[in-house]
């Protein structure tokens, strides 16, 4: 649905579109400029991996961003109470992607040295981009070129993660 | 394909939840004969794991350049004033 050339693009009318009424939500709320922006880009990551999953019914970013947004400022200001079952389940999602601090080494080494590998399996895989466009993105002859192409780069990306996750001992979880 | 990007192939699927009930026999069947897939398998799921983590950073990074696009560049001082008005007091 979202095609990774286009992303910044979408990326910058959803914060035109969708930023004031959640910036307003928080200062009405006595939160900071700063506060509005964390939990307006995370709620932005939750929406575009909803988007991407094909997850979305809704044609209102604007409401559903800012739907996400007062759940997040919800929690965020009430830490230690529990919050619902399903509240936590969406916010997990935002959570975790900061999570894993011990495994930065790995990913630095392999946006270094195996950034196209990286390229491709993150459109593949994160951006649910198909095939049939993965193709034409990375400029292969064809969909099979593109599957063998996966295939090859996750067993170099799993080989190298584990020759190095086995030097790094900090990357064991 | 050769034979262990077919195997990469089986687990990915089985880590996806694409399997059909015979190709998860097929890849139990795999592990006996090679105890090894065991930490194949294992080291795939890092791998998932860490193209995530990778794909949010560069979301990120995008979204945090296109705050600083709105908060910094001049043709977008109408935008910046409607929101810097709500924080004053």
């Amino acid at each position: 649905m979202v095609k990774t050339v286009n992303r910044e693009q979408w990326l910058m009318e959803l914060y035109k579109s969708a930023f004031p009424a959640v910036a307003k939500y928080v200062a009405r709320l006595g939160g900071s400029l700063e506060d509005a922006k964390d939990v307006f880009q995370d709620a932005l990551v939750i929406y575009y991996e909803k988007a991407v999953a094909g997850n979305l019914s809704a044609n209102n970013d604007k409401a559903y961003l800012l739907g996400i947004a007062k759940h997040l400022w919800f929690r965020k200001f009430n830490e230690g109470n529990n919050t619902s079952a399903l509240q936590d389940e969406l916010l997990n999602i935002a959570d975790n992607a900061d999570e894993h601090v011990s495994n930065s080494k790995v990913l630095q080494y392999l946006a270094s040295a195996g950034k196209r590998c990286m390229e491709l399996l993150s459109a593949l895989y994160y951006d649910k981009v198909s095939v049939k466009d993965a193709a034409e993105q990375f400029g292969y002859a064809g969909e099979r070129s593109v599957t063998v192409q996966k295939y090859k780069c996750l067993e170099k990306v799993r080989d190298t993660v584990k020759q190095q996750s086995l030097s790094y001992a900090d990357f064991i979880e | 394909m050769r034979t262990s990007l077919n195997n990469i192939k089986l687990v990915d699927d089985y880590l996806l939840g694409l399997t059909s009930p015979q190709d998860n026999l097929l890849l139990q069947a795999k592990v006996i004969i090679n105890p090894a897939l065991n930490e194949d398998i294992y080291w795939h799921k890092q791998t998932l794991s860490l193209v995530q983590q990778y794909s949010r950073r560069q979301l990120r990074t995008e979204i945090e350049s296109v705050h600083n696009q709105l908060f910094t560049r001049p043709e977008h001082l109408s935008f910046r004033q409607s929101i810097l008005r709500f924080f004053k007091r």
